[in-house]
């Protein structure tokens, strides 16, 4: 074993993003077809398989996905919105009228040359249109179907007619209510605007749910190699971020506790907080009792809390014990600043009392100081991508360093219908004057 | 049709195989970060051996909502473990690192999320394993990954630290407000699952090619992957990206609104047939045709959103939360009452799809949580089995995968390589427990949970 060079270099030598382009594709044998519509939870979960090298062929309605409008502010770039701009990434966007009875026999011709169908109608569209899972199985067996919803293809509110949003995935899942800031005593909701349950910023309520459909179609073809046989998937936004909600629903079950709004503070967890500083504020994280100790001393009260008789880290949990301590730690933040705080962390793993233990101190940033870190922009988080179309252009990408079949970004997204010559070419055999008909007919 | 394919999907579900049949996951991993991701896994029915230090285990055991434990565990812990085989193993020993090789050469995945070169420190790292098992697929996750600056200080990490470094907190928040932390581990679970997507397209590739691999990921920089236009935006305008409270800039209009019964109510109402329901729904179908608001990318400046939000937050404040639900459902726009962990729990919806699953453990009894959310027609995950003691299953584990003899157990325990539990919550079995229920046991080939 090469035991001479340190882990680091090793590694990095084998899995720095810079040279992903010279690594083969985990999934490049993998065929998609992206249907998906209104949804940016279909459009990421497309991006995933995408970044790992699968074809996949985007399928937007002549006049192009209305996602595409959803875009901060209303703001374009070179014509395009921001969002969609983040997750047209490695896809071969097409055009296909799926209303009209040409459009859908054009689909299943493609459909016989895919592994993987990903779509976000309302359950029943699909079907109606004579495209749904058991209609296009009896012509590709293997095919892998996933289809990401509101509320998914079965039970009572799958036939509602509300569309799908993250903001509603958000609400719906319990975990919008458990957070924010509690509302200060005597006051109310008119007065304190912020203190109300509030959802991520983020579009975490699509995100999510759409990488847990990617996880699910990749459990999908490991069984379909063992097998043969493909399947349908269903996953309901709402649902799927419910799922990172990790204490509520037991908690709620066995002591009947609805879990309420507590700030920056943690209900689960101590020490676990936001806590202000001169300049702003840092994460402090001891979830080990000896780190909440090493906190105490790093600040020069390992006397006065008498943090050397602590024994048990759970009753520093308990709610009470909480907003007593929370003051005190706050007192002694806001002496600091970010940079010194977590100097002094840093500082505490070399030389401490309880070296190398020392506790968790981050700076909570603005997203703009993540941009300029320059950890993330060594590590590749954020190295532009040349666009033909859209230039060099910041996405983040890289999010796994991989030593055999790396992610990468090779574009970062087209206008609909971008491809429709060489991809109707390949799959279909459609030359050029057949697309001018097809065209015509307003099908593509 | 889709009627036909989902047909009684929950209660058979139990019947039917799981997708990750024939996969051996090794994890050596604590919090949320780690062992979320072989939880997804051992959902969807891979085996996945967990190895704690005994005799305390994963510092999860005892993450506790106000000192509260769901039947002598931490409830998070037990929400991320399902399904799992307990072994204490303590990797300081050199004995505990022999046998923790055998189990490497026997798997197919191994997670762990330590420090960068803990593993390594330990003798069990990538660059061991690859020898006695070439086509392993080995994830590391932490904060900031295996090299860089904040790797190199060997920083520690949570899941907060996350949400402040990548600028999440900093966009979740209200304007003029301090960040706000969430009150979930966005980073750490999705983190887990993330980097469940990568070693799933690894294994994928391993079936092609035989090869396997190394994959590192940091907290940090997943989450960063999920927000989006953030980076472009700033990149363009050269602008910091600003936090808007419930207002979702890209979607107009989308917000919470507070409500005649003092609940609150998501609305999102942006494409033209959703925009004209909810002005017909407000008694103001003149709006949908507005030049303020006459099409999407109008009605999201600034201006426009504003008053359309307006507008919008004066209905919905005379009506209730149930009342707006009833007219989305009619007009065809999104509304979604916030909500809490009661609403979820005891609707009827996620009840009749499984997605409240029901759970029949032989130790924790019988208790209900959230289901893996990907349903699956043919191979349904499912929760089966809950969280156990430390070293729970070191003899079968023993046993079964590494042939040893009652002989060799018993050294492994006396040189102090195997261990079990300490008798403190979190950690032991539940009270008045027999020394046998739950134990499984290799019978004619096959393994059985004893009841």
């Amino acid at each position: 074993m090469d035991k001479e060079q340190s882990w680091s270099d090793w590694i990095k030598e084998r899995d720095d993003p810079r040279i992903a382009h010279t690594r083969p594709e985990a999934l490049d044998d993998i065929t998609v077809l992206d249907l998906s519509y209104k949804s940016f939870a279909g459009c990421y979960c497309s991006s995933l398989l995408a970044e790992f090298g699968a074809e996949v062929l985007r399928i937007e309605p002549p006049e192009g996905d209305f996602i595409r409008t959803c875009t901060p502010y209303g703001m374009l770039y070179k014509g395009e919105g921001l969002n969609y701009l983040t997750e047209g990434r490695n896809k071969f966007h097409i055009t296909l009228d799926l209303k009209k009875p040409e459009g859908r026999e054009i689909l299943k011709s493609l459909v016989k040359q895919a592994d993987v169908l990903i779509e976000t109608y309302k359950p029943g569209v699909m079907d109606g249109w004579g495209i749904g899972y058991e209609q296009l199985k009896e012509i590709n067996p293997k095919l892998i179907f996933a289809s990401i919803t509101a509320y998914g293809q079965f039970g009572p509110m799958s036939q509602s007619r509300m569309p799908d949003y993250d903001n509603i995935a958000q609400a719906r899942s319990g975990i919008q209510s458990g957070t924010g800031e509690v509302l200060p005593e005597g006051k109310g909701y008119d007065e304190c605007p912020w203190a109300v349950p509030t959802k991520a910023g983020p579009w975490i309520g699509w995100a999510q749910p759409a990488t847990f459909t990617a996880v699910g179609i990749m459990a999908a073809l490991h069984w379909r190699w063992i097998t043969g046989e493909g399947q349908a998937l269903d996953v309901a936004t709402a649902e799927a971020y419910a799922r990172f909600d990790d204490y509520a629903a037991l908690w709620y079950e066995g002591a009947g506790v609805v879990a309420e709004r507590f700030g920056s503070m943690d209900t689960a967890a101590w020490l676990y907080c936001f806590a202000p500083t001169r300049d702003g504020a840092v994460f402090l994280g001891g979830l080990r009792l000896e780190m909440w100790q090493a906190f105490a001393d790093m600040v020069g009260k390992w006397d006065e809390w008498g943090a050397a008789d602590w024994t048990n880290l759970t009753v520093f949990t308990e709610k009470e014990q909480q907003l007593k301590w929370a003051p005190l730690v706050f007192a002694e933040t806001r002496k600091y600043t970010n940079e010194e705080l977590v100097n002094m962390s840093i500082e505490y793993a070399q030389n401490g009392r309880l070296a190398p233990i020392t506790p968790v101190v981050a700076p909570v940033c603005s997203p703009e100081e993540t941009m300029k870190d320059v950890n993330w922009l060594d590590r590749g988080i954020f190295t532009p991508v040349k666009d033909p179309i859209y230039g060099k252009l910041v996405v983040a990408q890289a999010q796994h360093k991989m030593s055999e079949t790396p992610v990468r970004t090779k574009w970062v997204c087209r206008p609909a219908g971008y491809d429709n010559t060489p991809t109707y070419l390949k799959y279909l055999g459609f030359g050029p004057s057949k697309l001018k008909k097809l065209k015509g007919a307003g099908i593509i | 049709m889709a009627e036909k394919t989902w047909q009684n999907y929950k209660e058979n579900k139990n019947s039917k195989p799981a997708p990750l049949k024939g996969i051996r996951v090794l994890e050596v991993c604590t919090l949320i970060l780690g062992p979320s991701g072989p939880g997804f896994l051992a959902m969807m029915g891979a085996e996945v051996i967990k190895c704690e230090l005994p005799p305390m285990g994963d510092t999860c055991r005892d993450m506790t909502p106000f000192g509260y434990l769901f039947k002598g565990y931490g409830p998070v812990f037990t929400h991320n473990n399902p399904n799992k085989y307990w072994l204490g193993l303590d990797l300081h020993n050199a004995e505990a690192k022999k046998v923790f090789l055998e189990l490497a050469a026997k798997s197919d995945i191994i997670e762990e999320n330590l420090r960068p070169g803990v593993m390594e420190g330990w003798d069990v790292g990538y660059r061991q394993i690859k020898e006695v098992n070439p086509s392993i697929i080995y994830i590391a996750k932490n904060g900031f990954g295996q090299w860089g600056k904040y790797a190199a200080e060997n920083r520690p990490s949570n899941d907060g630290a996350s949400q402040g470094f990548s600028g999440y907190a900093w966009v979740s928040s209200f304007p003029g407000q301090p960040p706000l932390k969430s009150s979930i581990y966005p980073c750490d679970d999705y983190g887990g699952l993330m980097g469940e997507m990568a070693v799933l397209a690894a294994l994928h590739y391993r079936e092609r090619t035989g090869k396997g691999q190394y994959i590192e990921l940091s907290q940090s920089e997943n989450i960063m992957r999920a927000m989006s236009w953030v980076w472009p935006y700033q990149q363009i305008t050269g602008k910091t990206a600003m936090p808007a409270g419930n207002r979702d800039v890209s979607i107009c209009p989308a917000d919470t609104f507070y409500c005649a019964d003092g609940a609150f109510v998501a609305i999102a109402a942006p494409a033209p047939e959703e925009f004209g329901g909810l002005c017909t729904a407000m008694g103001r179908p003149e709006l949908a045709s507005d030049p303020r608001f006459k099409d999407h990318l109008t009605r999201l400046k600034e201006d426009n959103a504003t008053q359309i939000l307006k507008i919008v937050a004066d209905w919905a404040r005379a009506r209730t939360a149930g009342e707006i639900e009833e007219m989305a459902e009619k007009h065809g726009f999104a509304a979604s009452r916030v909500y809490t962990v009661k609403d979820v729990a005891e609707d009827r919806h996620f009840q009749e799809r499984g997605f409240i699953t029901d759970v029949d453990d032989p130790l924790l009894g019988q208790y209900h949580d959230y289901e893996f959310p990907v349903m699956m027609s043919r191979t349904p995950p499912k929760v089966k089995r809950s969280v156990r003691a430390v070293g729970f299953d070191n003899e079968y584990i023993m046993a079964h995968h590494l042939g040893k003899s009652e002989d060799e157990i018993k050294q492994l325990y006396e040189c102090g390589a195997l261990g079990k539990w300490a008798d403190v919550p979190g950690r032991q079995p539940p009270a008045g427990w027999d020394g046998k229920t739950g134990l499984i046991v290799a019978e004619d080939g096959k393994e059985k949970e004893q009841r």
